[in-house]
């Protein structure tokens, strides 16, 4: 009989877990619903909800469809400081060549997918929002002598954004105020206080986003992790992991004399040689990757014509 | 004896369909994504899933899941298209009935949003969108990326994966 008991007591506490796992992770349409059928008060709705948004607290916990959003205006803003290169059969090529490296990447999908714009500027300069709004310039472009290059520098900008950088750009006590406020049930109402406070702290969190993109650069631990991500994502895609090394050689040559005014790639990250030195100690092209590289330098060598 | 057995049996079958119902279930994260035959991006599509739609685990093959959906269909999603579900106890799924998502419900009120958005560029008139509503409209099918690879010997048709 005791025995008994104990088990019982034992399954119970199992159950207990169980469903306690599981309440920390209800969602918050399930409580809407809930509310909805009056099985739970509003009141009861409003302390789950704040209880699910308090655990928020990192760039990890912002959802896809957050992210988005938020990419969608840093775009905006970036677009705001270049024209666009309308080619259409150039923006197609470039968009299969992203798509391409893309599909082997570690984060193929994100809320709306990731698509490629060129920017009409000499300057030679790359850029990618969160969710996958990805920029290059005419400049870099022809800066490219061949597909390995061009993809190898889309894959670098994938990886910021498979790995979330733009998101960890964004100032930790904003990100906090930004969860705060999203718990609030007054932050709902269109028009309220909360709300404009909320809309205030979107700003902040494109500003702190977009300074990063265009002004400061990334911290070098996240551009050392585009570089090596970039290697990984070729080298799955088929392309020669050699296109990147090629890319920051040419990059090299190109440099700026010091003190000349850096722009673009230039300004917003390490020196090439600084990231040559660190590939060189991990990638090898595979053989038949540097066989069948001439077929890709040939459509590519056609299809850069329409940058000019 | 028996007793202890019965009490055994019972707690074990309780642990074991929780453990199924926690395990087995996941949820589209992303606006849209394909089931697709097999597990590649240029693969033919099985069903299109939107945010908040459910499927089921059945075996996993590097960052590929084979699923299966509400109605019976099975074929292969990656695996940054979705998130582990979140099995509520007391609800039963209202998004497969519903047809909208929960993170769409949820973030309807909450969080950045078309709203938040809204304000901002009430606020930048500045700002023009036209460029990021025409790029979200590029898009790259099957067939194109298919033979983009194919031509270029790239991915199964040269050294990749």
């Amino acid at each position: 009989m005791k025995l008994k008991k104990k088990l019982l007591a034992l399954s119970l506490l199992v159950l207990c877990f169980i469903w306690l796992s599981s309440c920390a992770t209800v969602e918050k349409g399930v409580v809407d619903t809930l509310a909805a059928q009056g099985k739970i008060s509003e009141k009861d709705k409003a302390t789950i909800l704040k209880t699910t948004e308090a655990l928020r607290s990192t760039f990890a916990d912002i959802t896809e469809e957050e992210e988005y959003y938020i990419g969608r205006s840093v775009a905006a803003l970036v677009l705001s400081k270049y024209r666009v290169y309308d080619q259409a059969e150039l923006t197609a090529y470039v968009n299969r060549v992203g798509q391409a490296v893309v599909s082997f990447s570690s984060r193929p999908e994100t809320y709306a997918g990731y698509h490629f714009l060129i920017l009409d500027s000499e300057e030679i300069n790359a850029m990618a929002a969160p969710g996958g709004f990805i920029f290059i310039t005419r400049g870099l472009l022809k800066t490219c002598q061949n597909e390995e290059m061009l993809a190898a520098v889309l894959a670098h900008e994938v990886g910021h954004v498979a790995a979330r950088h733009g998101l960890q750009s964004i100032k930790k006590a904003r990100l906090m105020d930004a969860f705060k406020l999203m718990a609030s049930e007054a932050a709902s109402r269109l028009g309220s206080e909360d709300f404009q406070k909320l809309v205030s702290v979107f700003d902040g969190v494109l500003g702190d986003i977009v300074a990063v993109l265009v002004e400061r650069g990334y911290d070098r631990k996240f551009e050392y992790e585009a570089d090596s991500l970039s290697v990984k994502f070729l080298a799955q895609t088929g392309y020669s992991t050699a296109g990147l090394a090629e890319f920051l050689e040419q990059l090299k040559k190109e440099t700026p004399a010091a003190g000349a005014g850096a722009k673009g790639w230039f300004r917003t990250h390490p020196l090439p040689a600084d990231r040559l030195e660190r590939l060189n100690r991990v990638s090898t092209a595979s053989a038949a990757a540097t066989a069948s590289m001439p077929v890709r330098t040939a459509r590519f060598q056609k299809m850069l014509q329409l940058a000019n | 004896m028996r007793k202890k057995s019965l009490v055994l049996f019972l707690v074990l079958v309780a642990a074991i369909l929780v453990g199924l119902l926690m395990a087995e279930t996941l949820v589209v994260k992303v606006q849209t994504t394909a089931v697709r035959k097999s597990p590649k991006f240029y693969a033919a599509v099985v069903k299109t899933l939107k945010a908040g739609d459910r499927v089921e685990k059945i075996s996993v093959q590097n960052d590929w899941l084979q699923v299966k959906t509400s109605d019976g269909l099975t074929g292969w999603l990656h695996s940054s298209a979705v998130q582990s579900g979140k099995v509520s106890l007391t609800a039963s799924d209202q998004s497969l009935k519903t047809g909208a998502s929960t993170t769409e419900v949820a973030l309807a009120a909450k969080g950045f949003n078309k709203q938040v958005e809204d304000a901002y560029r009430a606020q930048r008139k500045d700002l023009d969108y036209t460029w990021v509503d025409k790029m979200l409209r590029i898009k790259i099918s099957e067939a194109e990326l298919e033979q983009f690879l194919k031509q270029g010997r790239l991915a199964e048709f040269g050294g990749g994966r």
